[in-house]
């Protein structure tokens, strides 16, 4: 599962690096959320997956016992909060690229007068 | 009494709230806004004397936000090193609204100007504020999309550029911050920073190995230094500086840098401080977080003075000048830091460095907000702000050129203004610290720390002679300057040569901040940490 975590991680920062690097806005864009979705992945493995006891999910008391594996409920609850502060920055980030877009009249990024 | 400590981020907040829903009365909602900054800096003052400074004060205190224990929920921290860096944003604050108020075009306050200003507020306090490392994220990130918007806000060509720049380049330091953050996790097993600084003390107790501290401890000192613009990822600083509103531009060079400075103070000196971990990998042989950040963060103020200063020199446009003057003094304020993370634990040294890193911050926080607030006086009233244009400032508009000159006296360092010992204490502390054992870094500093003074020198002068100095130009033979504006910006030279005249009280709530910052035990404490393991 680890080698899995790290595989998946690294092939979304190298993905992500790669689209940021372009010069085309909307890949940039696309880099800024990959690059996002590369550290959740990243925050969740490092929670450490294991078996799901009673110590770990306290919930689970009351639900039938085990699970047989659960990410870290602690990490969860930080990739949940930096889903949603990713989620607002992409889009602010597609609106002011639109703008930018609109004002300067290129997609490509090193074509912008100053 | 601990509710004090939450007081700040409550006011801020409100006020965006209230700010937003008056949006359609706009006289009442600048009211508004002023009364919240004024209710901002008064909540601060309060809870600064209360808690901090005022006679039988605790020195510090702790929040825990829905009453959860630390570690497990999230604890707000006010100690010494809050408390000063509070002050100087609630200060700034309190007049880049003002200004505000007579500068921006009513139309462009009605769009959401006066909720996002007070939203900048809520983000630099909770950074301040938080003794959670996640928290500490979100924070940022607030700061940062309300940074992102108003350096877009008079949405031309250059605005929209400058902040989709800035908003990539912050994207990837997040992502770096989170890769930090959940490493710290994984090798720690807290996130709350009282805790992780005990158990990074006593690894063994807990049966942590921390190893990779140094290493994580580097990423988050590349993502603070972008925050606060030091060389080498200075680069976003001129565009963004330059697009965004002008008293916005002075919120982000006097308090939004700050926090970048903030972060690296408390997370190296205060939880950090303790570990000691043996690194030994190729070019790098250290034996704690403190020892790798010394060299690095020299060479990235040395760097950032040389690179700052010289470019300075070289703008022909007041916004240029101090936006490139502001990287030259952000990186004054990180060679202290250096210095005092290369001392001995036990000297001085170490009180005294973080000291005068303090007190140069709090000069750059009134200095560079004056001279930021007074080139936008200077263009309302000229419409231009290229030297090449303008000239005979001082005999045209007097009050305005003295305030700029008392701005740029300070910059330059004489006494007794703020600047003055900002410069001294700064170069105080790289002489005891060749003084207390002759090293590269020392050294180092104490010319950069000369030639950046030289530096200042020159392009102060030289905006003195070009702008206001000679015969009046064209632009501003017609100019008309704005009494509001002067009203705040006389007000704040005021201030800079208050602060230099009553310096004592001053220097001593510097020194309490630096022994809070260094002070790991005494912040475990107040988290209330020490009562034994409630888990």
């Amino acid at each position: 599962m680890s080698v899995a975590l790290a595989v998946a991680v690294g092939g979304l920062f190298a993905v992500g690096t790669f689209l940021l690097l372009q010069r085309d806005l909307v890949r940039i864009v696309l880099g800024v959320a990959v690059v996002s979705q590369a550290t959740f992945a990243y925050l969740i493995a490092m929670g450490g997956i294991d078996e799901g006891t009673q110590d770990l999910v306290p919930v689970l008391e009351g639900h039938g016992g085990g699970a047989p594996e659960v990410a870290d409920p602690v990490v969860q609850a930080l990739v949940l909060t930096a889903i949603v502060i990713s989620f607002g920055t992409t889009a602010l980030a597609l609106v002011l690229s639109y703008r930018a877009y609109e004002e300067n009249d290129t997609m490509d990024v090193t074509e912008w007068t100053e | 009494m601990s509710v004090l400590v939450i007081a700040p981020l409550l006011v801020a907040l409100t006020t965006v709230v209230l700010t937003l829903l008056l949006g359609r009365r706009p006289r009442l909602q600048r009211a508004t806004s002023v009364a919240g900054a004024v209710g901002y800096l008064g909540t601060v003052s309060v809870a600064v004397w209360t808690l901090v400074l005022g006679p039988g004060a605790p020195g510090a205190a702790a929040y825990q936000v829905g009453d959860w224990p630390a570690p497990f929920g999230i604890t707000l921290v006010l100690d010494g090193l809050s408390a000063f860096m509070l002050t100087i944003a609630a200060g700034v604050g309190i007049a880049s609204i003002l200004f505000s108020v007579r500068y921006v075009t009513p139309e462009n306050q009605r769009v959401y100007y006066h909720p996002l200003f007070h939203a900048l507020l809520v983000g630099v306090t909770g950074a301040f504020l938080t003794g959670d490392l996640f928290n500490l994220f979100v924070w940022f990130e607030v700061m940062l999309i309300v940074s992102y918007v108003f350096v877009a806000f008079y949405g031309t060509g250059h605005a929209t550029a400058a902040s989709f720049r800035y908003l990539v380049m912050n994207v990837f330091g997040s992502a770096l911050m989170l890769v930090a953050v959940g490493g710290l996790y994984a090798t720690t097993g807290t996130l709350n920073m009282a805790d992780m600084a005990r158990r990074l003390a006593t690894p063994d107790a807990y049966g942590i190995d921390p190893a990779p501290v140094v290493g994580l401890s580097a990423l988050l000192l590349a993502v603070f230094a972008l925050k606060a613009g030091l060389v080498p990822f200075q680069f976003w600083v001129p565009s963004a500086y330059t697009a965004a509103p002008a008293p916005v531009t002075a919120m982000f060079a006097g308090v939004t840098k700050k926090v970048g400075i903030y972060a690296i103070v408390r997370l190296y000196f205060t939880v950090f401080a303790a570990a000691r971990i043996p690194v030994d990998v190729p070019g790098i042989t250290v034996t704690s977080p403190l020892e790798f950040l010394a060299p690095v963060l020299g060479t990235m103020g040395v760097a950032s003075i040389v690179i700052g200063g010289v470019s300075a020199v070289g703008q022909d446009r007041l916004e240029g000048v101090f936006a490139y003057s502001s990287i030259g003094q952000v990186g004054f304020i990180a060679l202290p830091v250096a210095i005092a993370a290369a001392a001995d634990p036990a000297g001085t040294l170490r009180g005294v460095a973080i000291a005068a890193a303090l007190v140069f911050a709090l000069h750059h926080a009134l200095a560079k907000g004056l001279l930021f607030l007074s080139v936008a006086a200077v263009e309302d009233a000229t419409k231009t702000d290229r030297l090449r244009d303008l000239g005979g400032l001082a005999g045209h508009s007097p009050l305005l050129s003295g305030a700029v000159f008392v701005g740029l006296l300070s910059l330059i360092g004489l006494p007794p203004l703020t600047g003055f010992f900002g410069k001294f204490l700064a170069f105080d502390a790289a002489v005891r610290g060749l003084a207390s054992g002759p090293d590269t870094l020392s050294a180092l500093a104490l010319v950069a720390l000369l030639l950046g003074a030289v530096l200042t020198i020159l392009y102060a002068t030289r905006v003195w002679v070009d702008g206001f100095w000679g015969r009046e130009t064209a632009a501003v033979e017609v100019a008309s300057v704005e009494s509001g504006q002067v009203a705040v910006l006389v007000a704040l030279a005021v201030a800079v040569v208050l602060v230099g005249v009553g310096f004592d009280p001053v220097y001593r709530f510097a020194e309490t901040a630096a022994t809070a910052a260094l002070d790991g035990e005494a912040y475990v404490d107040v988290v209330g940490l020490n009562g034994g393991e409630r888990a």
